[in-house]
C-alpha cells in the first residue's frame, strides 16, 4: 500500500469508510483498484485525470446553477475514483429500493383514487391536502396498468455502522440518471480493463428497459396512430440547470426532445407540431415539474405547459410518466407512516427505514423535536416552503427559542430529522495528482417500472459533498463519481422487455421533426454562416495590418473599411480610422460579446445550438465548445496578445466552422431538417457574397483582387486556373458564375432553387419562383459584357439575388416558425 | 324562489385568436335546497370541441376549445332554477363549541370529517398568518358554538371592511386587503376563509350569484350585478356546512344562487382559459338574476 497516496486520508473516523474496512485494511472489492492506482506511475494518473476532464469539457456536460449572476452553465464536476459496492450489499440495496417503490406507487394510486388510506386515517389529511402537490383535477385519472411512478429515484446515505437509509424520495420527475450514464461513459473508458476485470454491471438495459416500460403502457389506437407508439422527452427548456441531461437522455433513448410549445391538445389528445402537420403523442417522459405542465388546469401562469395536457391524460389518450400529481410524495412528512403503511399495503415490513423523521404536526412529535433540537435537522414540511434547513446545532439561545416559536405557531410546515452521519469514500485530489481525500458521499438510485414489477439500476449518482459534509447539493458546487456495482456472475444484459422493430414501425427520415427544431436549423444554418464570413472579414482587416502579403493593394483599404462599417464592426463615419483606432476596433469585434462581431455571433450559434442538443452529435458540440473556449472565453488575453496570436486564432475559427460544415454535409441525413439547415446557410452565404461584390464594384477599377478572392476562400482555385494577378473577368467568372464554386452566387442561386423545390414537393408551395428572376438573371448573363467593373446589370443581378434570399428567409419563417415563438398566456373572467 | 340567471361574458382581442382553451364553472350544481330546471350554454363563434363534466369539487364544469381564428369570444350561461330558503333552518342548527370541531377535523374519522379536512389548509389565494387568526380570533372566544362564532365574524367583516370595486384586483394579496380593509365579494370571502382556517376551522369559497331586484319590501344586496362569492363554514357533524356572507352581512338565504365551490376563487373560476395570440383584450361580464312567476 501506497503510504503517499494515503497521507492525507483519514484512517479512523466517526463515519463508515467504503473503502477501508479497518485502518489500513481496504474492503476486498476495493483492492484491485488501490492496487492498480497505488502502482501506477504519476504521469499515467495525470492523463487518466486530464482525459475525464477533457472529456467533460468537450462533451459538454454542464449543469446550469440559479444562483449563478450569468447565469452560466457550470461544467459537471466528476471525480476520477468511482465507488464501489459489492453484489451483496447491492442486492439489499435493489430489493429494498424495488420495495420502496412499489409501495410509493400505491400509496400514489390511493390518494388519486379511492381515498382508502385518508379515509382510515392511515395517512393524515395534511400530509394530502395541506401539500400544495396533491392536484385536484388530476384525481380520479386512471393511469394504464395502476402504474403512476414509471420512474423513481431516491437519495440514500449509509450510517455508520453501514446501514443504509433513505434521506428522499424523488418522485415526479427524478433527475440525474442522464449524468449518471455520462459519468459511466467516461470513467469506464479511464479504467478500461478494472472496469471489465471487476465485472462492473452495465447500466444499458435499465434504459432499455424505461423506453420498453414507455411504449408498453402508451395508449394503443386512437386519433393519428399509424404504426408504433411516439413517445417523447419534454424539457423546460435549455435555461433548466439539468438541461444538459434532457438533450442527452433524449438523444439515447432516441426520443424527440420537446418543450411544451411544441405540443399541442386536440380531441383530448396531445400532438407534436411538425412540418407535416400534427402527429401524435402517445407516451411522455418529463422533465417538467407537475404544477407546471398545464396552464389550463395547474398553474395558470405557466407558459411551459401544454394546455389541457391533464384532460388528455385523465381520458387515457397519453401516458405521463411520471404521472401528474407525483410530486405529492416529495414530502418527508410521509417517513413516519411508511412503516405502517408497508404492512398494510404490501403486507410486510419495509426493508430500508427512512432517517428518523418527526412530523411537527403530531402534537407528540413535536414535543420530542422540541426537547431534542440540538441533534436534530428542521426542514420544510413541504416542498412549497422555501426554508432553508435548520440545524439546531448551530443555534445559540436566543436562535433556539426563535424556532421553536416558530414550529409552535405552524407545527404542520415542519419536519424535524436526526442527521445522519455520512459515509466517506476516497476522491482524487486535483492539486496533488498523488494523493486520495476522503469525502462524505450520498447515493441516489433509480428504479423503473415493468410489468413484472419494479427494476433497479444497477449503478446510480454518486453525490460528494463538499466543504459542509452534512449536505449534499450539485446546486452548491458538489462534485459526482461514477457507481459501480460489482457482479456475481454474469454481467447481464438483457432487457426484459425487449422486441424487434416491425416493418411497419419503421420511421422515415424526419417525420417527427418539431417546427422548433426546424427553425433553429435554419438559425444554426445562418449563424455558422455569418460568424465564419465574419471571421473572414477580420482576418483580412487585421491581417493586412500585420505583414506586407504581396497584392495587398492599398486601394483595397477603403472597400475593407465600407465593408467593416457594412457589417456594423466599424461605427459608421466619413473619415477612415487610422491602424491603431482598427486595430483597436477589431480586437474588441473579435473578443467583446456585447458588440456586434464574432464574440457576439459565436454567442448566438451555441444559443441557438443549445436547443438543438439532441440533434447535434457529440462532434459537433467539441467543435462548437472548442470554439466557443477561444472567442467568448478568451476576452481579456484576444485584447492584448499580439496580433499574430490573434491571427492564430482566427486561422483555428474559420478551422472550426469548416469542420462544422463537414459534419453538416457528411454527417446528417438529408432529411427536412437537414435542408432547412442548408437553406439557411446558403441564404446567408449568398446575400454575404452579393455585398462582397457591390462593395468591390464599386470601389475602384484599377485594383489588386485577391482581397476579394480571400473573402470568398477562392484564392487557390483562382491560382490554379490563372498564373496572373487577379482581374475582374475570371475573378467575377468564378465567384458569380462558376457553379462548380462552392463559393459562387450561381452556386447558392441553384442549390436553394434546388432545396426549395424539394420541400415544396414536401409541404405544398413554399415560394421557390421567389428564385426565378434570379435564376434568369444569371442565364441571362453575357461574360463578355457583363462580367465587368460598373456594369449595371451585374449590379442589379445581385441585388435581385440578395433580395430573393431576403424574401425566401421571410417566407419560411412565416409558413414554418412564427406559430412557435409565440406563446399563450392565461385569461380569466368572473 | 324560482330565478332566471343570465351570465354574460364577451371578450374583445385586438389581434385575432388563432387557439382558445376555456374551462367554464357557469352552469349551477344540484344542491338539496337548489333544483336547476333548465340551462343552456351558448358560445360564439362555434366551439371545434365541447364537453361537460365534474371536477374534484363535484362542480358542473364545460370546456371548449376554437381553433378557428377570432376577434371577439362570447359565452352566455342561461340557467332558471328553484332556491329553497335555508336562513331560518341553518339558524336553529344545533351548535357545536368551535374547539370542539377544530379538534374532530385534525383527527378526522368518517366521510363528512375527511371532506371537511380538505378545506383547512391554505390555497392558491388563501395564505394564513398570524395577524389574520388574531382578527378571527376576537370572534372565537373560549367555548362558542361555531355558527354563533362564524356569524360574529361575518358581521365584523361587513363593519370593518368598505366594499370598493376599485382597490382590488383578482391578484391583491390577502394581506393587502387586511390592511387596507376594502374590496369586493371575492376578497371579503377569501379575508373570511383564512380567518377560519387558521383557527383550525374548514372553510370554503362559494361561487354563485344574488337576486339583481330584491322582492318588495327587501334591501337590494351588494353585488348583485356580477357574479358574487360567499364563505361555508364547517359547523360540526350535526350541522354541516353553512353559508355565509361577509358582504351582505347575512346567513345565506334563497335570493342566494349557488354556481359551486372550491378552496378559493381559482379552484371555481366562471372561466379561465389559455389563448394563443389576441394582443390586447378587452372583457365585459353581465350578470342578470330576475325572479319568476313560480
Amino acid at each position: 500500500m501506497a503510504r503517499e497516496l494515503l497521507a492525507e486520508y483519514p484512517q479512523s473516523t466517526e463515519r463508515f469508510d467504503e473503502m477501508f474496512a479497518a485502518p489500513l485494511e481496504p474492503r476486498a472489492h476495493w483492492r484491485p483498484m488501490l492496487e492498480q492506482i497505488a502502482a501506477e506511475p504519476v504521469e499515467r494518473i495525470r492523463e487518466r485525470l486530464q482525459s475525464v476532464q477533457r472529456q467533460m469539457r468537450e462533451n459538454g456536460v454542464t449543469y446550469n446553477v440559479y444562483a449563478d449572476p450569468q447565469g452560466a452553465a457550470r461544467p459537471w464536476e466528476l471525480d476520477l475514483l468511482p465507488l464501489i459496492l459489492p453484489q451483496q450489499v447491492w442486492s439489499g440495496i435493489e430489493t429494498a429500493i424495488a420495495q420502496r417503490a412499489t409501495l410509493l406507487n400505491k400509496i400514489l394510486v390511493d390518494v388519486y383514487g379511492e381515498q382508502r388510506l385518508l379515509k382510515e386515517g392511515l395517512l393524515p389529511s395534511a400530509l394530502v391536502h395541506g401539500h400544495a402537490g396533491f392536484l385536484r383535477p388530476c384525481h380520479g385519472a386512471r393511469a394504464p396498468g395502476d402504474v403512476m411512478l414509471q420512474l423513481y429515484a431516491a437519495d440514500l446515505a449509509r450510517s455508520p455502522d453501514g446501514q443504509w437509509w433513505v434521506l428522499d424520495d424523488r418522485t415526479q420527475a427524478p433527475s440525474g440518471a442522464g449524468y449518471a450514464l455520462e459519468n459511466r461513459i467516461v470513467i469506464s473508458r479511464a479504467f478500461p480493463e478494472l472496469f471489465r476485470d471487476m465485472k462492473v454491471q452495465t447500466l444499458a438495459s435499465f434504459f432499455a428497459t424505461l423506453r420498453d416500460s414507455l411504449a408498453h403502457w402508451a395508449p394503443q389506437g386512437g386519433p393519428g396512430t399509424s404504426g408504433a407508439p411516439l413517445s417523447v422527452l419534454l424539457t423546460p427548456g435549455p435555461h433548466n440547470e439539468t438541461y444538459f441531461e434532457h438533450a442527452y437522455l433524449a438523444r439515447y433513448l432516441g426520443l424527440p426532445l420537446v418543450e411544451g410549445n411544441d405540443l399541442t391538445v386536440r380531441e383530448g389528445c396531445v400532438w407534436l407540431k411538425t412540418l407535416s402537420g400534427l402527429k401524435r403523442v402517445h407516451a411522455m417522459l418529463r422533465r417538467l415539474d407537475d404544477d407546471f405542465c398545464d396552464p389550463l388546469e395547474l398553474r395558470g401562469d405557466s407558459a411551459l405547459g401544454i394546455p389541457g395536457l391533464v384532460d388528455a391524460m385523465r381520458r387515457g389518450n397519453v401516458l405521463v410518466a411520471n404521472a401528474l400529481g407525483s410530486n405529492l410524495l416529495e414530502s418527508s412528512t410521509l417517513f413516519g407512516f411508511l412503516p405502517q403503511l408497508s404492512k398494510k399495503l404490501l403486507g410486510e415490513p419495509l426493508k430500508m427505514p427512512s432517517v428518523a423523521t418527526w412530523w411537527c404536526g403530531e402534537p407528540a412529535a413535536l414535543e420530542d423535536v422540541v426537547d431534542k433540537l440540538d441533534r436534530l435537522v428542521i426542514k420544510p414540511a413541504f416542498p412549497q416552503l422555501r426554508v432553508e434547513p435548520m440545524f439546531g446545532e448551530d443555534l445559540d439561545e436566543r436562535g433556539r427559542k426563535r424556532v421553536v416559536a416558530m414550529l409552535r405557531a405552524r407545527p404542520n410546515d415542519y419536519v424535524a430529522q436526526e442527521i445522519v452521519q455520512l459515509s466517506q469514500a476516497p476522491v482524487w485530489d486535483k492539486v496533488h495528482p498523488r494523493r486520495v481525500l476522503a469525502r462524505a458521499i450520498g447515493l441516489r438510485v433509480y428504479a423503473c417500472a415493468t410489468p413484472n414489477g419494479y427494476v433497479v439500476m444497477p449503478g446510480g449518482l454518486t453525490r460528494v459533498a463538499s466543504a459542509d459534509a452534512r449536505v449534499i447539493s450539485m446546486q452548491r458546487g458538489g462534485s459526482s463519481k461514477d457507481t459501480w456495482v460489482l457482479a456475481a456472475g454474469q454481467v447481464n444484459t438483457f432487457s426484459l422487455l425487449r422486441r424487434a422493430i416491425g416493418p411497419h414501425e419503421l420511421v422515415r427520415a424526419g417525420t417527427n421533426l418539431s417546427s422548433r427544431v426546424v427553425e433553429n436549423l435554419y438559425w444554426f444554418g445562418r449563424y455558422c454562416e455569418r460568424c465564419d464570413a465574419t471571421a473572414r472579414l477580420l482576418r483580412l482587416a487585421l491581417g493586412r495590418l500585420v505583414d506586407d502579403t504581396p497584392g495587398d493593394d492599398p486601394g483595397a483599404r477603403p472597400v475593407i473599411i465600407g465593408l467593416l462599417r457594412h457589417a456594423e464592426i466599424l461605427e459608421p463615419g466619413e473619415q477612415e480610422p487610422d491602424d491603431a483606432e482598427l486595430v483597436s476596433e477589431l480586437r474588441a469585434a473579435i473578443s467583446d460579446e456585447s458588440r456586434t462581431g464574432l464574440a457576439s455571433g459565436v454567442r448566438e450559434l451555441g444559443r441557438v445550438a443549445s436547443h438543438l442538443r439532441e440533434r447535434l452529435s457529440l462532434d459537433n458540440w467539441r467543435a462548437l465548445n472548442r470554439m466557443s473556449r477561444t472567442i467568448g472565453h478568451n476576452h481579456g488575453r484576444l485584447r492584448t496578445t499580439t496580433l499574430s496570436d490573434v491571427l492564430v486564432e482566427l486561422d483555428a475559427t474559420i478551422a472550426a466552422f469548416t469542420t462544422l460544415s463537414g459534419f453538416a454535409l457528411d454527417g446528417m441525413t438529408r432529411d427536412p431538417g437537414w435542408r432547412f439547415l442548408s437553406v439557411g446557410r446558403r441564404i446567408e452565404r449568398m446575400r454575404n457574397l452579393c455585398t462582397n461584390l457591390k462593395f468591390a464594384l464599386a470601389g475602384p477599377r484599377d485594383t489588386d483582387l485577391s482581397w476579394l478572392l480571400r473573402l470568398a476562400d477562392s484564392i487557390i482555385t483562382y491560382r490554379a486556373r490563372y498564373s496572373a494577378r487577379p482581374e475582374w473577368l475570371p475573378v467575377l467568372d468564378l465567384l458569380v458564375c462558376d457553379d462548380a464554386n462552392p463559393r459562387s452566387v450561381a452556386f447558392q442561386v441553384y442549390g436553394l432553387h434546388d432545396y426549395a423545390r424539394r420541400l415544396s414537393e414536401m409541404f405544398g408551395d413554399i415560394g421557390e419562383e421567389k428564385l426565378d428572376a434570379s435564376l434568369a438573371a444569371l442565364r441571362a448573363l453575357d461574360p463578355g459584357a457583363d462580367l465587368t467593373h460598373g456594369s449595371e446589370r451585374l449590379a442589379s443581378f445581385l441585388d435581385e439575388c440578395s433580395g430573393a434570399g431576403y424574401r425566401l428567409g421571410e417566407q419560411l419563417g412565416h409558413r414554418f416558425f412564427s406559430h412557435v415563438r409565440e406563446s399563450s398566456h392565461q385569461t380569466s373572467a368572473t | 324562489m324560482r330565478l332566471n340567471v343570465v351570465h354574460e361574458t364577451r371578450y374583445s382581442y385586438s389581434s385575432p385568436v388563432v387557439l382558445s382553451q376555456q374551462l367554464l364553472h357557469l352552469t349551477p350544481r344540484a344542491l338539496p335546497w337548489q333544483a336547476c330546471d333548465a340551462h343552456h350554454l351558448s358560445v360564439e363563434p362555434e366551439p371545434g370541441e365541447f364537453g361537460e363534466g365534474t371536477d374534484f369539487f363535484g362542480n358542473r364544469i364545460a370546456r371548449l376549445l376554437i381553433a378557428a381564428p377570432h376577434e371577439e369570444l362570447r359565452v352566455r350561461a342561461d340557467s332558471t332554477l328553484s332556491v329553497a330558503p335555508r336562513e331560518q333552518q341553518a339558524l336553529a342548527l344545533p351548535q357545536t363549541a368551535w374547539e370542539t370541531v377544530r379538534d374532530r377535523v385534525r383527527v378526522p374519522d368518517g366521510a363528512a370529517l375527511v371532506e371537511a379536512a380538505g378545506f383547512l389548509y391554505e390555497s392558491p389565494h388563501v395564505e394564513t398568518w398570524r395577524e389574520l387568526a388574531g382578527y378571527g380570533a376576537q370572534s372565537f372566544t373560549r367555548g362558542r358554538g361555531t355558527l354563533e362564532a362564524a356569524f360574529d365574524l361575518t358581521r365584523r367583516i361587513y363593519a370593518d371592511f368598505k366594499f370598493d370595486k376599485t382597490a382590488t384586483s383578482v391578484s391583491t394579496p390577502l394581506r393587502e386587503v387586511l390592511k387596507r380593509r376594502r374590496g369586493v365579494c371575492q376578497d371579503f370571502a377569501h379575508l373570511m376563509i383564512g380567518s377560519l382556517r387558521s383557527l383550525g376551522l374548514p372553510a370554503r369559497y362559494v361561487s354563485g350569484y344574488l337576486l339583481t331586484e330584491p322582492p318588495p319590501g327587501r334591501p337590494r344586496l351588494v353585488g348583485a350585478d356580477a357574479s358574487h362569492a360567499w364563505v361555508a363554514v364547517y359547523c360540526g357533524e350535526a350541522a354541516g356546512w353553512v353559508d355565509l356572507d361577509p358582504t351582505n352581512n347575512c346567513v345565506v338565504d334563497d335570493e342566494h344562487v349557488t354556481l359551486g365551490w372550491g378552496r378559493d376563487f381559482s379552484d371555481v373560476t366562471p372561466m379561465h382559459g389559455v389563448i394563443l395570440g389576441g394582443g390586447e383584450h378587452e372583457l365585459a361580464v353581465h350578470v342578470t338574476v330576475t325572479p319568476l312567476e313560480s
